[in-house]
């Protein structure tokens, strides 16, 4: 099996724009959940959100963009891809794919000009923004701005899309299909999404307390992030450095119910053993794991059924980075996968904020402290989403 | 990646076809103010009534049509299941977005906002069926269904299945087709279906249809056709996409005097029919065939015309005069079928099929 390099990465999260940013907080240990200061819902004073902590007109600053033009979705994606794309991309330099994800889409805009858009006597003046009630939208605003021509497809499987679009990139990449493509995903907050969630009683009103006992539900983010992902032939004439490699994935649905998983974990085991099998890992390799960890009363007991099963031998760390940006559904997987390279290229390890008291049912220890001078060679990473959609990744060191 | 896949069974619901006669019918159905809904059909005889009061009408349609396909290829438990669709439970998004905001952000029912969740159907499909297995979906426009048959291609070729059920699902909606409507997706004084592909106006008719299809890694005796390739192309120019289609002509030994049919997204936008007519002129020999005067235009429109190409390919005797484009039907073999689609000139796909 070829091997998958990842030569680039960007990322927009609560925790802020860029990778130094984002490793900043996390190294400090700095949430980025707090009360929503940019999206206009009723539900903001009471359920913590993970925000990107700039408006739209500050995020069309960074991006370049003239401010009303691009809605959220496509400014955070901009940022964060031009971050994993860096100085002196050319898309034809070799043949180049591109595989977003999202859960909503353009939703964020649309849903604050709804009632204009299905009033047949307004006119709809920016159609970028009118006709992005769909996936597909935002993805080729960003294949375009970045010349990207083959390949581009938009996955949305919940809160395991973008860990399902990179798994894709890396499938194509296997198969010959393309030589390069860039992966991720991007999700911006919605009342739609929040009061999707809050309607089935899966939100805290507090900040999510990710593997403790005393949790009681997610809190919702936003971002995006990409990586680049290249095959030998493809260095070869792009010359990019490698950050990692991206050497296992497994996509598995449970088939066990619409939007809860298996008590005992099944969907969340198949996933993080079919990742090892592609990866040709044993679970002692496993130096560690990015879970999923929303910190639902459902999720986090499963997951740690799951993570029992498959090190009985004992627990690598594991953390949830999901206590410092909340859960970006569709951005989830791509941004725990740049938190994954991060632990892997700087050996260090970012803790479970707030854990303090396990689970009584399936007694976890998550560590609290940022761990240094550890070496990381494999790191597990998985999202586990609505539909029994459950993914899993491996980031391995490079070199 | 060129490797062959084998359709062992294909099901449709269009306005054409309320699927349980699985053929074009002879009475052919009009638009409605320029939009072909499908029909609603008996549930019942698949979902209970406790069931069926949870399932949203296009969750119900996507499931049927699934179900029906797995007993057509006789395959109860799939390698894997992979949707395409553009907008997925229209219906559910625009419930959940006017109940956030009639309820201002009161207590709401989360069935309609589970149901608007694009990957909602494979899950059910996957529960129905009781198969744990890969699932996955694309929501990417006109390269939605596209890709969850690159997808199933993939796992065929890694060896990781063999066999799949992909399929598509869209639904249009009064409020949708407002909105489109606005950004010039339709014609706008109502036309006939038999005027839809000379209308003068730009934009197309609206449609909407579930469509699903049990693929396999080899071929048996269910085998109804064989794709040999399919590529995607976004927003080419004329030259790459008929040097594209020339590549793919190359690479399965065919001449263009080879090909018998060649089926065409055309959907009476003059805006994009210049590339339809460039494809058209590749193939003087063969027999062009449109649908989506049948369809209507949707993102997954091509699942139409997939299906209907699956039908031509195993029944190779006669071309229903429906969709003959020259009118009239026509009686010829029928082994090389070019399918060439765009939606709205952006996605482009082409599929290269032959009889089993």
């Amino acid at each position: 099996m070829q091997t998958i390099f990842v030569t680039g990465m960007g990322i927009v999260s609560a925790l802020g724009a860029g990778i130094e940013a984002n490793r900043l907080a996390l190294r400090e240990q700095r949430s980025g959940l707090g009360t929503a200061q940019f999206i206009q819902s009723r539900l903001t004073p009471l359920l913590p959100v993970g925000e990107v902590p700039f408006s739209n007109e500050s995020l069309s600053r960074l991006a370049g963009v003239t401010a009303g033009t691009q809605n959220r979705l496509v400014l955070l994606g901009l940022l964060a891809m031009r971050e994993a794309l860096g100085d002196g991309f050319a898309a034809t330099q070799v043949s180049t794919g591109f595989i977003n994800a999202t859960s909503v889409g353009g939703m964020a805009d649309v849903e604050n000009i709804y009632t204009e858009l299905i009033n047949p006597d307004k006119p709809i003046a920016n159609s970028a923004i009118g006709d992005s009630l769909d996936c597909a939208q935002g993805t080729e605003i960003l294949a375009r701005h970045f010349g990207i021509q083959q390949q581009i497809a938009t996955v949305s499987t919940a809160c395991s899309s973008s860990a399902n679009a990179i798994g894709y990139g890396m499938r194509l990449l296997q198969a010959g299909v393309v030589d390069r493509v860039i992966c991720g995903g991007s999700d911006t907050l919605t009342r739609f999404t929040l009061n999707g969630f809050n309607s089935l009683r899966n939100t805290d009103t507090a900040l999510c307390l990710p593997f403790d006992e005393n949790r009681n539900g997610l809190n919702l983010g936003e971002g995006a992030a990409y990586l680049v992902l290249e095959t030998a032939k493809s260095l070869a004439a792009t010359k990019r450095l490698p950050l990692g490699i991206l050497s296992g994935y497994a996509n598995y649905n449970e088939a066990f119910h619409p939007t809860a998983p298996s008590p005992d974990g099944k969907g969340a085991y198949e996933a993080m053993q079919g990742a090892l099998r592609k990866a040709a890992l044993s679970p002692e390799e496993i130096s560690y794991v990015n879970a999923h960890g929303t910190a639902t009363l459902n999720n986090d007991i499963a997951e740690a059924k799951a993570m029992l099963r498959l090190f009985p031998n004992g627990l690598p760390p594991f953390s949830s980075t999901k206590s410092y940006t909340g859960h970006t559904l569709a951005a989830a997987g791509a941004i725990e996968a740049v938190f994954s390279l991060l632990s892997i290229l700087h050996s260090e390890l970012y803790p479970t904020l707030r854990f303090n008291t396990p689970m009584i049912e399936a007694p976890i220890k998550a560590f609290l402290d940022v761990q240094e001078g550890v070496k990381v060679n494999h790191v597990l990473s998985s999202s586990f989403g609505f539909g029994g959609n459950n993914a899993s990744l491996i980031l391995s060191r490079y070199a | 990646m060129r490797e062959r896949m084998y359709i062992q069974a294909a099901r449709a619901l269009s306005a054409q076809n309320g699927f349980m006669d699985d053929a074009l019918p002879s009475l052919l159905t009009e638009p409605v103010d320029n939009l072909f809904y499908f029909p609603t059909i008996d549930y019942s005889r698949w979902f209970s009534i406790m069931q069926l009061r949870r399932m949203s009408r296009l969750t119900r349609a996507g499931m049927a049509v699934a179900i029906e396909t797995l007993r057509d290829a006789a395959l109860d438990k799939p390698d894997a299941i992979i949707t395409g669709t553009g907008k997925g439970s229209l219906g559910d998004t625009e419930k959940f977005m006017e109940s956030v905001r009639v309820h201002v952000e009161g207590t709401l029912n989360p069935s309609p906002f589970i149901q608007s969740t694009y990957n909602a159907l494979n899950g059910l499909i996957g529960l129905h069926q009781d198969v744990d297995s890969y699932n996955t979906t694309y929501v990417h426009r006109g390269f939605s269904l596209e890709h969850a048959i690159q997808d199933a291609q993939l796992l065929f070729h890694e060896g990781a299945a063999a066999n799949a059920l992909v399929g598509s699902v869209e639904e249009m909606t009064a409020e949708h087709f407002g909105i489109k409507k606005k950004l010039g997706y339709w014609k706008t004084a109502p036309v006939r279906r038999e005027d839809i592909l000379t209308d003068q106006q730009p934009g197309a008719v609206a449609g909407e249809g579930c469509f699903f299809f049990a693929f396999a890694k080899q071929p048996n005796d269910k085998t109804l056709a064989t794709l040999r390739d399919l590529q995607l192309l976004f927003e080419p120019t004329s030259a790459t996409l008929l040097q594209t289609i020339d590549d793919m002509l190359s690479a399965a030994h065919l001449a263009p005097a080879d090909i018998d049919v060649v089926i065409t997204g055309r959907n009476g936008d003059w805006r994009h029919d210049h590339y339809y007519d460039a494809v058209s002129a590749l193939f003087p020999r063969a027999t062009e065939c449109c649908f989506k005067q049948l369809s209507g235009e949707f993102d997954t429109a091509a699942g139409f015309g997939l299906w209907l190409a699956a039908k031509m390919l195993s029944a190779p005797q006669e071309i229903p005069a429906a969709v003959a484009r020259q009118g009239g039907a026509v009686s010829r073999p029928v082994k090389n079928l070019l399918m060439y689609n765009s939606y709205y000139g952006v996605q482009h796909s082409l599929y290269l099929l032959e009889g089993r």
